[in-house]
């Protein structure tokens, strides 16, 4: 035993070319051999060093050891795993190296092919090179692979991530991995809070994903225009008709609706460039120059949808069209007006609520399960009418005279967990709702009853959107997951997995090829729906985000966090515009204004602010000097509430902003 | 090193009941509970988060514990949990857990239902400027700085700041132009329709709050100016009246400053043109305000009734004062109630008719408005004493039961039995007899009274002026005359239920029939029928 255990104590300190330490050990045994007591050494320090001494001769255990800490540390406390994960990469490589070393060639090339991807967009460089390496001899040659074996990492940790690492090793007793890093590894313990991302984005920064791989990502080609033949389109086309011939000619407008289609129709079967389309565009409307030029919308150039899309009926589509030859121009020297809708009585148990876009429906969901809906057309009239939709009380409906349970609402019920979201169709007959109980449930605003439940999730969903469009839809949750579903199937139609924490909040791109994901990992991640691929990582947020929007040109993607800093992003290069700074706590919703030149949050410290996106958003010229962040968004207004945290705003149609909160009484 | 202290985990080791655990394994199990605490902090965190929170409850903590599949702990919802300083240690806490006696917690009331949710609307900006309705954060924290300010603007900021530190609150231009609006309509345009959409609007509308002293104020000025603007006046009147009747307003604070007003046009000696302008009706109706005004806030401001009552028995009791401002005294004092008209204008009744005797008679006054003016004021006296009457007559109970018809017939026969000795009865009951005495009399007297009453009340049926008049009256008095005659028990029960109800108003009883002395007959018709109650009140 102790013979066997000295031999392989020897092996070892050759192998690492310790001779010094060889040489006292030998000492050391020669003493105890002289003194020949043999007092029964610790018999698990044996057994611990003789499986160490074997180990190292079965590179699966490698292999075992660095996916285990690969696995650990993913799962780790969202506030230290960016620290942890830095370590992951110095690991892999000494794993692979000493592999090589050691001369299981097969294994090893296994081992960087299996783990490789981790590690692909940060130092994918480093690794084409490391790849070359075929043979122990190799290590010695390569200039590179010599340096890596020679010189230590630095890794600036917090104190208490560095305790949870050693502890993982030692519970583990993976030692492997501990002899790695403690070889290659050294740590520059510091106390407090670990460091923030973006602190140090050079370094080890993120995740699988730091500045260099999120730089890649967002190299990737994105069609970030408007869809084709929006009703927006039809309507510079029709309106500049219509105040030509003074809104006599009916039919002219629906030959012109005709040629319009056709026009695009064969735009998109050229499949030319899509700036030619553009042009083609920019002549052929007529009415454009009277829209003004605040109207970004109508400049962003033209897409295809990947998504077959609903058709929406001819009187909704007219309703639209009419809404919007309504609109009102806003800017930053007309200011929208707002309207608040504020719960009452919530007794701290209303966790989101959601107006329908033509502001009449208000729906609010509680942390007691269930969702109600306010219709706002008739608050003022609560006395006349009481309708009480109940999921198995449907026809009661008729019976209007029959009080059951004076409400001035309509309970929806049916959720098990509180409900996190709501979200109204675009026509406002279906309403979307996720809860704690991992449900989506879909609901009908015309029989006050569930429609169908979307089971799929295994966590919470914190965050449920229907696409700008209808008919799809995109949901968020604690299970790092982002799912993509059509109302039509119980199953999720994609699944968009990448984040690397909970998913909190999610937002359609305007022509519905795209979606984005808020998450506590402090990124935002655009997804391409049709491929299910990540095509744009937003790093810059110091904390979780809480919120986002889109603009209606498709371009810029606006987000809000925990500290109440608000970003704007530029999807076409991945670029942070400019952070906004103003509000003093969390921002709970953001919404741009319909021709995208205002952008209105609504945050915790019960205000609502107004900001002037032209200011800063001023397209494409600055981009290649990168003057962007020169240009500072502006905060038009500030519009406090008494005491109303500001849960969600919606700008209409008509670019009249509604707000909704609940009034909170402790404050 | 870990935030859990070793003497922690041994609290909780002796709570739980673990004995056999070696001090070894303490580090080991503190740094495991700081991991999952700060584990499920963050969860809870996430959950607070997503519940549009900035504080967290014991609910996210149980979310937490439910989305990491554990048992939830169940604590009270909310923030309920108080902890406490356990008495000898300085670092231990509790919760304090308190036995509650269940029949207690049975027999309490049950609490009040919390209110249901509900949503209310309002406008936070109209075209991006905050109108300053109630709903909406006060002006002054609109006035805070705003950064990235346009230059143009920066006067504005200034003046903001300058208005902020005197005045103490600002009035917002909507609420300025409204005021503008309503006195202008009220001065000029007081016959229009948009002056009564006004004054629907004052008396409806929430938010008027800051305008109610600058009504005041506007409302004292304009009637100590035109006085003989009698048009104005009553306009001026109505506006108050809107006022009082808005339930959002606060009016009392301001009471002090509007009574003046409100009196001046009650009892003023000249209100508008002598000849032409008809006062009386300004005067009935502010009137009817005073009693208003009494009846609201005659509880809360305590010398309110005895200012106004004070200064309208002065008005009364003034000889020189002239028979228009006696008018408006009379009807001041009504409209308080019949408890102070019994108080102040029954005892000086007599001798105010003899002053104003020879005023009424054609041939002793020959100015032919001063004698209309006496009668005016004779009238508001009748009324004034009728519907005292009237109130305490109809504090009696039976009295507007109708009668059998049997009753009625044998009734007449008694009644026209004894027709003369009515008056000599009254005479010798009222005039002559204390009023405490007659307070304290017996179940005979008693009936002695409204045998009286039964009669005078024939003598109108006789006259043919109303039929419905007498049917109360019979009731009580064929008990009083069974109970006395032939003492059937059932009547006898009536009887007595009857005198213990006229103990308290046994008066009523008395001024009946003085009042008929006085005002005669016509005073029946304030004793109170079901057909009459309409009529007079």
């Amino acid at each position: 035993m102790e013979e066997e255990l000295d031999k392989a104590v020897f092996t070892y300190l050759k192998k690492r070319g310790f001779t010094q330490t060889e040489l006292v050990f030998q000492q050391e045994k020669q003493n105890k051999n002289n003194k020949s007591d043999t007092d029964g050494s610790d018999t698990d320090v044996t057994k611990q060093i003789l499986t160490f001494s074997q180990s190292e001769n079965i590179p699966a255990l490698y292999q075992d050891g660095y996916s285990k800490l690969r696995s650990w540390t993913y799962s780790s406390l969202d506030l230290y795993k960016h620290e942890l994960i830095r370590v992951l990469y110095p690991v892999f490589i000494h794993c692979f190296m000493d592999l090589i070393a050691k001369g299981h060639l097969q294994e090893a090339r296994e081992f960087f092919s299996s783990f490789r991807e981790d590690h692909e967009m940060m130092h994918s460089r480093d690794l084409t090179k490391l790849e070359g390496v075929l043979s122990p001899s190799h290590l010695e040659e390569m200039e590179f692979a010599h340096s890596l074996r020679q010189s230590k990492v630095n890794i600036k940790i917090c104190q208490y991530s560095y305790e949870l690492l050693l502890q993982y090793l030692h519970k583990t007793q993976s030692i492997t991995m501990l002899g790695i890093i403690n070889e290659h590894i050294d740590f520059q313990v510091s106390p407090g809070q670990p460091s923030s991302i973006s602190d140090d984005a050079e370094a080890f920064s993120l995740v699988g994903s730091g500045q260099d791989a999120a730089n890649l990502i967002n190299q990737k080609e994105i069609h970030w225009g408007l869809l084709e033949d929006s009703l927006e389109d039809r309507l510079d086309k029709s309106g500049g008709l219509l105040s030509d011939s003074e809104k006599t000619e009916g039919d002219a407008k629906e030959v012109d609706l005709d040629e319009n289609k056709k026009k695009s129709l064969e735009g998109g079967k050229q499949g030319g460039p899509l700036k030619k389309l553009k042009k083609d565009k920019v002549g052929g409307g007529p009415g454009k120059g009277a829209r003004g030029d605040g109207d970004k919308a109508a400049s962003a150039p033209r897409v295809k949808p990947e998504l077959a899309l609903p058709t929406v009926p001819t009187d909704v589509e007219n309703s639209i069209l009419e809404d919007l030859r309504n609109r009102v121009q806003l800017s930053n020297s007309t200011l929208p007006s707002v309207c608040f809708y504020t719960f009452i009585n919530t007794h701290n148990g209303l966790n989101c609520s959601s107006i329908s876009h033509d502001g009449s429906l208000v729906a609010g969901g509680f942390s007691d399960s269930s969702l109600k809906v306010w219709d706002v057309a008739k608050l003022g009239r609560m006395s006349s009418s009481i309708i009480q939709g109940e999921n198995d009380a449907a026809p009661s409906e008729n019976t209007l005279g029959s009080n059951v349970g004076k409400r001035a609402y309509t309970l929806y019920q049916g959720h098990s967990g509180p409900v996190y979201s709501a979200s109204f169709s675009p026509f406002g007959d279906y309403l979307l709702s996720s809860s704690a109980d991992s449900t989506i449930r879909l609901w009908s605003t015309k029989f006050n009853a569930n429609v169908v439940v979307y089971k799929g999730h295994n966590y919470p969903v914190w965050d449920v959107q229907f696409s700008p469009v209808g008919h799809y839809f995109a949901s968020a949750s604690h299970d790092r997951t982002a799912r993509v579903w059509s109302m039509d199937r119980v199953q999720p139609l994609r699944i968009l997995a990448g984040h690397l924490s909970d998913v909190d909040c999610v937002q359609w791109h305007v022509n519905c090829n795209y979606i984005v994901t808020g998450s506590s990992d402090k990124t935002i991640r655009m997804w391409d729906v049709y491929t299910g691929n990540c095509v744009r990582i937003f790093i810059g947020h110091r904390c979780s985000i809480l919120s986002l929007a889109m603009s209606p040109d498709g371009r810029y993607v606006a987000s809000g966090d925990e500290d109440g800093t608000i970003m704007m992003w530029d999807v076409s290069n991945g670029r942070c515009i400019t952070p906004l700074v103003g509000h003093t706590s969390c921002v709970w919703s953001l919404a741009f204004s319909c021709e995208g030149s205002l952008l209105a949050s609504g945050s915790a410290d019960s205000t609502v602010k107004l900001w002037d996106v032209n200011a800063s958003a001023k397209p494409p010229k600055s981009e290649d000097t990168k003057s962007g962040s020169i240009n500072r968004l502006r905060s038009l207004k500030t519009l406090p509430t008494k005491s109303t945290p500001v849960y969600s705003l919606r700008f209409s149609r008509r670019n009249l902003l509604f707000a909704s909160g609940s009034l909170s009484t402790n404050v | 090193m870990s935030v859990v202290e070793k003497e922690t985990i041994q609290v909780v080791q002796q709570t739980i009941g673990v004995s056999n655990l070696s001090p070894d394994v303490y580090p080991d199990l503190a740094a495991d509970i700081e991991y999952r605490l700060r584990e499920i902090m963050q969860e809870a965190i996430k959950c607070m988060h997503h519940s549009k929170r900035t504080a967290m409850t014991s609910d996210d903590v149980d979310t937490a514990l439910q989305i990491r599949r554990m048992e939830p702990l169940y604590v009270g919802s909310g923030n309920s949990l108080r902890f406490k300083r356990a008495a000898r240690s300085k670092d231990m806490f509790y919760v304090e857990s308190k036995d509650v006696e269940l029949r207690e917690v049975i027999e309490s009331p049950l609490p009040k239902a919390p209110l249901d949710t509900a949503v209310v609307s309002h406008w936070l900006a109209i075209e991006g400027v905050q109108p300053a309705t109630p709903e909406n954060a006060p002006l002054e924290v609109l006035l805070a700085p705003v950064d990235n300010k346009k230059p143009d603007s920066k006067e504005d900021a200034i003046s903001g700041g300058e208005n902020k530190t005197p005045v103490k609150h600002v009035l917002s231009i909507e609420l300025q132009l409204y005021f503008e609006k309503v006195t202008d309509v009220t001065v000029s345009r007081s016959n229009s329709i948009i002056f009564d959409k006004a004054l629907l609007s004052l008396a409806t509308d929430a938010g008027l709050h800051p305008l109610v002293p600058y009504f005041v104020y506007f409302v004292a000025e304009e009637v100590t100016r035109k006085l003989n603007n009698l048009h104005l006046l009553f306009a001026l009147m109505r506006l108050v009246r809107s006022l009082l009747e808005n339930p959002h307003l606060h009016i009392e604070p301001y009471l002090h400053q509007l009574m003046p007003s409100v009196m001046t046009c009650l009892v003023s000696k000249n209100l508008g043109n002598k000849f032409t302008d008809n006062h009386w009706d300004l005067r009935n109706f502010t009137a009817n305000l005073v009693g208003l005004i009494c009846g609201r806030f005659g509880y809360g401001y305590h010398n309110l009734h005895l200012r106004v009552s004070r200064t309208l028995l002065h008005a009364f009791m003034d000889p020189t004062k002239t028979f228009s401002q006696h008018y408006g005294a009379i009807k001041g004092i009504t409209a308080l109630g019949p408890s102070v008209v019994r108080q102040l204008i029954l005892p000086n009744l007599d001798s105010y008719l003899q002053f104003i005797e020879p005023e009424m008679q054609l041939d002793k006054q020959k100015n032919e408005s001063r004698r209309q003016e006496a009668w005016r004021v004779h009238g508001a006296l009748m009324r004034a004493a009728g519907l005292c009457i009237y109130s305490q007559l109809r504090m009696i109970p039976n009295f507007l039961s109708p009668p059998t018809h049997s009753i009625w017939k044998r009734n007449g026969k008694f009644g026209t039995a004894n027709p003369n000795k009515r008056k000599a009865a009254s005479m010798n009951n009222l005039m002559e007899q204390p009023l405490k005495k007659v307070a304290t009399g017996d179940g005979s007297h008693l009936v002695k009274v409204e045998m009286q009453g039964a009669a005078s009340g024939f003598s109108i049926t006789r006259g043919g002026s109303d039929v419905g008049m007498p049917r109360y009256l019979p009731n009580d008095n064929m008990a009083g005359v069974n109970g006395r005659r032939d003492k059937f028990s059932a009547s006898q029960i009536s009887s007595i239920a009857v005198s213990r109800a006229w103990k308290k108003e046994i008066n009523a009883g008395h001024l009946l029939p003085k009042l008929y002395e006085i005002f005669g007959q016509s005073m029946f018709h304030f004793v109170p029928s079901p057909e009459l109650c309409n009529l007079h009140l």
